[in-house]
């Protein structure tokens, strides 16, 4: 019997004792990267085109950004916010005419080739301007790329362009790709979309439609020592659910991009062995919006947005819906911005009763069933956040007296829907803020865009106003007074609402205890990991 | 009387009356205990079940009510369940008829036309059709239907092949009736007990199918549906099982009952049919 007995003394003894072992290899952390092992990570979606000069959208960099560099990446620490990668330095000229980088010696392409100053000439004239998603507004006034020597490439623009611009512009828009493997044909339908060349930390490997992305070590990387680990595989996992359950079995070893649901991170913080990271994503904020089609009679009417915007409970949207891990938005800048943000701007406080009189002076008073007037709102499917907000809208509208019908669609019909065909009265969105509003912020608000151009001002407001705001900035090249500009920008966008910012979010990683070096730059999530590790 | 005594007999059908006498008695009365709308926030989000009795079942990830959601959602099942079977059994019935009273090409056709809907899976057919034409609640009855009329149709053929050689229809065509008139008012009619005894399984799967729809968010989005609740939950599994855990429950006991009392009134016909 003796030997069943469990004493108070031998447990605490014993419970301290493994406590004791599961600190021991949390004291030796903080030592060397280890080289060596294979990181598995969870992917969400498959894209087909893995170029990242053609199209730069976090879900390519998040693989492609290992294999392609830019000219630089996003920094914590750096001088204005970056970090050298292709280019060494960069300097642009008091006119706004010219923007002189010098490149990286030593670099060599996947496949051996020396990279030179022809191969960030050609991606910038043959890429980034004309074909690039984003490069197609910031690269738009460049007419030539000079190359003096082989590590010196200057930039002239037609018209001045704010070198802050083309600065913030580094990180997201200069993947530098290969000219000899794309100078013949037509770019858009070369292989290496597919199966990407560049001068990155690791080279392309292999792809298992379905299954798996694989990279491997590049051994001839200009990065001292680096890469540290000998390969990554990006484990297809589309469903959302099954990623939480993969990283507690040992399956995968990070998650990244909120893979695992935000609901689900509480219980997994407390899981042995896992750790959630919620930094390593400040480059990347994306934007709760709710997209106003001015063409509507009732919408076009100051105060009847005005009273939308005081309907919704940002506090209630981040704290159920984002669980706290969003932040409550102010104007079209995010609060995390640390060069253009401010926060003084008119603002809406949630206040049902003020909403209700704002809806009675527009001249739309309740029927007899309570109703104002009836909306179709368009929540966009590709989160699920976006999606419990539009349900959450609705209720917010209701509670007012306007009756919003949800229509849900698949991403590529909400596209149509919203974007070309205007088919919507309200719709929620999740615009990117990429660090200077000229890049793809400004382009929500602003006047005369064409028809089916996503993530644009398809709402149809016009504000001449406005517009003259956007254009003036556009073209003011001293960095302070361009800032100021944009200051009021977001004070006018506020005050006249063309949509309403309803909050800020970004994304949470989760990983093993054992991978090292992670969340170490804003944009952790889609640099080059060279620095990566994992203790075994 | 002797009918409903013999229905009762068993425990089955006794089980399955009950069942779906409750889901009845939830889908009417909904707007009487839950009036205004059920997708509205009524407390703090996530709050589990037999905590707060103003709100028995807990919340969902917004705070809305769960049994409120329930309610409506036994309204949706019920409806688009019972929709679903009339369409059904409406175009079976007409289609089989017309086929087996009139036969030659016409049947040919009719029934080639029941076999390109049957080699297609039913449920991949309501998927196709939902997502291509946007989900509504008529769209998703309507795409239901499709996938479900060819069964009465078969069974209705059937029966009208072996009528339409009985006396009582040649005595009609002697006396001069339109084709049409008889088809429709002398054999259809009793074509139709067997194609009626169709109509619990296809009540049942037209409730899956539609819980199948909105988990996959094809369901109507402003209407609550337990696919739909079903779904909502699913994301916080692991933290809040209930919220997938209640309205599958429901989902169980509504089919089950459709079920159950449908093999009860199989059942008390069959018995009649023996012993006459």
């Amino acid at each position: 019997m003796s030997v069943l007995t469990i004493s108070r003394r031998g447990l605490l003894a014993g419970s301290a004792l493994l406590l004791a072992s599961t600190a021991l290899p949390a004291i030796g952390r903080a030592q060397t990267p280890k080289k060596g092992g294979r990181l598995i990570v969870a992917a969400d979606s498959e894209p087909r085109n893995l170029n990242p000069a053609i199209v730069a959208s976090n879900g390519v960099f998040f693989i492609s950004s290992k294999v392609v560099e830019t000219l630089a990446e996003a920094s914590f620490d750096g001088k204005d916010g970056l970090q050298p990668r292709l280019a060494l330095s960069w300097q642009g000229a008091a006119d706004g005419l010219s923007v002189t980088f010098k490149l990286r010696d030593g670099v060599k392409w996947h496949d051996g080739k020396p990279f030179t100053s022809a191969d960030v000439a050609f991606s910038a004239l043959e890429i980034w301007k004309p074909l690039q998603n984003l490069g197609r507004t910031v690269f738009k006034d460049l007419e030539a790329v000079d190359t003096p020597d082989e590590l010196t490439a200057v930039f002239k623009f037609a018209r001045p362009t704010p070198f802050q611009l083309i600065r913030n512009a580094l990180p997201a828009l200069t993947s530098v790709v290969p000219k000899h493997v794309y100078e013949n044909g037509k770019i858009e339908d070369n292989p290496a979309n597919n199966a990407p060349v560049g001068t990155g930390p690791f080279k392309f490997a292999e792809y298992k439609a379905g299954q798996y992305y694989r990279l491997a070590r590049n051994d001839d990387y200009w990065g001292k020592d680096e890469p540290f680990l000998d390969e990554i595989v990006y484990q297809v996992l589309p469903d959302r659910t099954s990623a939480a359950a993969a990283l507690e079995a040992e399956e995968i070893q990070l998650a990244a991009f909120s893979a695992v649901p935000l609901a689900d991170l509480d219980r997994i913080s407390k899981v042995q062995g896992l750790k959630v990271v919620t930094k390593g994503y400040e480059g990347l904020t994306y934007q709760l919006v709710v997209e106003i089609n001015h063409r509507r009679k009732e919408l076009a009417d100051l105060k009847v947005r005005q009273a939308i915007a005081h309907a919704i409970d940002k506090d209630f949207v981040v704290k159920t819906i984002f669980l706290g891990y969003a932040a409550a938005a102010t104007g079209p800048v995010p609060k995390n911005d640390p060069q253009f943000y401010t926060p003084d701007v008119p603002t809406y406080p949630f206040d049902v009763a003020k909403a209700n009189d704002l809806l009675d002076e527009a001249g739309y008073k309740r029927a007899d069933d309570g109703k104002r007037f009836s909306l179709k709102l368009l929540p966009a499917p590709y989160f699920n956040e976006t999606k419990q907000f539009g349900d959450y809208l609705r209720q917010a509208l209701a509670a007012i007296g306007i009756d919003a019908e949800i229509v849900n669609n698949d991403p590529a019909a909400h596209m149509k829907a919203v974007y070309t065909d205007h088919a919507f009265d309200l719709a929620v969105g999740p615009p990117v803020f990429r660090g200077d509003p000229a890049i793809s912020t400004t382009i929500l608000v602003q006047g005369g865009i064409p028809d089916g151009v996503p993530f644009s001002n398809q709402g149809g407001y016009k504000n001449a106003e406005l517009d003259a705001l956007i254009a003036k900035a556009s073209e003011t090249l001293d960095t302070s007074a361009r800032t100021a500009l944009y200051k009021e920008f977001q004070k006018m966008v506020a005050a006249d609402l063309p949509l309403i910012n309803v909050a800020e979010w970004s994304f949470i990683s989760v990983a093993r205890d054992t991978v090292g070096n992670i969340a170490n730059n804003p944009r952790w999530a889609v640099s080059n990991w060279a620095d990566t590790y994992l203790e075994s | 009387m002797r009918r409903l005594r013999r229905f009762f007999r068993t425990p089955e059908a006794i089980a399955g009356a009950l069942i779906l006498g409750l889901l009845v008695a939830m889908a009417l009365a909904a707007p009487l205990l839950f009036p205004g709308d059920p997708q509205a926030i009524a407390g703090p989000a996530l709050l589990p079940p037999f905590q707060d009795w103003s709100l028995p079942l807990g919340t969902d990830r917004l705070g809305r009510d769960m049994l409120a959601e329930l309610f409506h959602g036994a309204r949706t099942s019920l409806a688009v369940g019972l929709a679903a079977a009339a369409a059904a059994l409406l175009i079976g019935a007409v289609v089989g008829t017309l086929a087996g009273f009139a036969g030659g090409l016409i049947d040919e056709v009719l029934m080639r036309i029941s076999d390109a809907f049957q080699t297609v899976p039913s449920f991949l057919l309501a998927l196709a059709f939902v997502s291509i034409v946007g989900p509504s609640l008529g769209v998703v009855v309507a795409a239901i239907t499709l996938g479900v009329w060819t069964g009465p149709a078969r069974v209705a053929r059937a029966e009208v092949l072996s009528i339409r050689e009985r006396d009582y229809v040649a005595g009609a065509r002697v006396i001069g009736m339109h084709p049409l008139e008889i088809a429709f008012r002398e054999v259809l009619p009793n074509a139709l007990p067997p194609v009626l005894a169709l109509s619990s399984v296809i009540v049942a799967a037209a409730i899956l199918t539609e819980a199948a729809l909105s988990f996959l968010g094809l369901g109507d989005p402003n209407r609550v549906t337990w696919g739909g609740m079903i779904a909502e939950g699913r994301a916080v599994l692991r933290t809040a099982p209930y919220l997938s855990i209640v309205p599958g429950i429901a989902l169980v006991l509504a089919v089950l009952g459709v079920y159950l009392a449908g093999e009860g009134v199989v059942e008390s016909t069959a018995v009649r049919r023996s012993l006459p």
